[in-house]
């Protein structure tokens, strides 16, 4: 059985477990825990391990999805989560500017340990005031070429979409 | 829709980096305390900034010497009489009651001493309403003036070590040009120091090589560095490892088969 690894990353309270459990087939392994740390005061629990979700694709193929902890001090866990992967969804909380500085750093850390293929997706774009995803582009000082795309992590179909638009990236820089 | 934040978490000179490459049109809400500030650009470009209420009203121009009552309210009726789409700065002009270059000098400084000061704000709450135009009757600048000049002189304002850390977290990191930088750094007055800074960006030198060659301090090549980051003229990097001794630096990725990424599309276009 081989294994392709897909890794969600953003920072707290982005929305990543929602993202994965939109679409992994088995309930996901999330182990959160009561926040004991600044994350309180944005909710009461929070990611401090990871989340993890699967989508078999055959019988000799399957497809994991890992969500990293949100918060910097568990910055270690993100090295270690990145090793082998296909790809890298960035999310961002498109309703909080605060968070803006701290993805910057996510997607810094994430590409300049490999030459990662990412997308970024501008999540709970369902909600007033948030920023659109070309809004998020200029905001996060990201090149035209990575895809900055809506998303609502809590709606499958939009789930697909990001994963499908990571997947052209990923197919542009495969081999036949 | 508006975008609100605060630009402790987003700094200002992010926001007029966004609003000049958006090309946006809008009116940026400030407030910290008991001070507030009013922006408004027209596709990307600063046509009015103050920092009362009462000079967004057209006796403004009078208060700057530009216009006499009389003037006013001359221009004023006219404004009345020419109807929508017309505004008073258009009227003047038309009309020949100021000259240009007067009133493009004294409103160009007006608004500029308006956003500097903001640069000194720790934070502050925003609101930016986009498609949002400022009353006809306001004394806008009669040619809008580019953000790109006033990052650059807001970034010379700014002595925090912490905001600078922001962007530029190591004096190890190479600077180098984004593409085509030449095209916006007309638009921009670069004095003598930042000169010296900016002839030597190579894309191979840090910032503490860059500070030894020019004998500058860390901190003021760094704070030079920062105002050309948040205009969008360069670029930081880690300095790239030779790749026979390559630790840590950017590792290859294996390439992975076509026909797998393919099967995985396939099967999640199918879920």
């Amino acid at each position: 059985m081989q294994t392709v690894k897909m890794v969600i990353s953003g920072a707290v309270n982005a929305g990543k477990t929602e993202f994965i459990r939109s679409i992994s087939e088995i309930e996901v392994v999330s182990t959160e825990r009561r926040a004991t740390d600044d994350t309180r005061m944005i909710k009461k629990e929070t990611t401090v391990a990871m989340d993890f979700g699967r989508i078999a694709i055959g019988p000799d193929l399957v497809l994991h999805l890992f969500g990293t902890p949100g918060q910097k001090r568990f910055d270690f866990m993100w090295e270690i989560l990145s090793e082998g992967m296909l790809g890298l969804v960035i999310l961002v909380d498109s309703t909080r500017p605060e968070t803006f500085r701290e993805t910057n750093r996510i997607i810094d850390f994430f590409i300049s340990y490999r030459d990662t293929a990412y997308v970024i997706a501008a999540n709970k774009q369902d909600r007033p005031n948030a920023w659109s995803p070309e809004e998020l582009r200029l905001a996060l000082r990201q090149p035209p070429h990575i895809k900055v795309l809506p998303c609502v992590a809590s709606d499958r179909e939009s789930v697909k979409n990001v994963l499908l638009e990571l997947l052209y990236v990923i197919q542009e820089r495969s081999e036949e | 829709m508006a975008l609100v934040g605060n630009i402790r978490d987003f700094g200002l000179s992010d926001f007029l980096y966004l609003v000049d490459r958006g090309d946006k049109t809008g009116g940026l809400y400030l407030s910290h305390g008991q001070e507030t500030a009013l922006l408004f650009f027209e596709r990307g470009k600063l046509v009015m900034a103050v920092r009362r209420p009462e000079d967004q009203q057209p006796d403004l121009l009078v208060r700057l010497g530009l216009l006499t009552e009389n003037q006013l309210a001359r221009a004023r009726a006219s404004l009345a009489a020419r109807g929508n789409g017309a505004t008073l700065t258009e009227v003047i002009l038309a009309e020949n009651l100021a000259p240009r270059e007067q009133l493009q000098g004294a409103l160009q400084s007006f608004s500029e001493e308006a956003v500097y000061g903001l640069f000194g704000w720790p934070e502050g709450e925003f609101r930016f309403e986009q498609n949002q135009r400022p009353d006809p009757a306001a004394p806008t600048i009669p040619s809008p003036i580019s953000v790109d000049h006033l990052i650059m002189e807001g970034s010379r304002r700014i002595d925090e070590l912490g905001r600078i850390k922001d962007r530029i977290p190591s004096t190890d990191l190479v600077v180098r040009f984004l593409d085509q930088p030449g095209v916006r750094i007309k638009g921009i007055k670069l004095s003598a120091e930042e000169w010296r800074v900016i002839a030597r960006i190579n894309g191979r030198d840090t910032l503490a090589e860059i500070a030894q060659k020019t004998n500058l301090k860390e901190f003021d090549v760094c704070r030079i560095v920062y105002g050309f980051l948040t205009a969008g003229l360069v670029e930081v990097v880690k300095k790239p490892v030779p790749m026979p001794l390559a630790r840590g630096g950017p590792a290859e990725v294996p390439r992975v088969k076509r026909s797998l990424v393919n099967r995985i599309i396939n099967r999640i276009k199918g879920m």
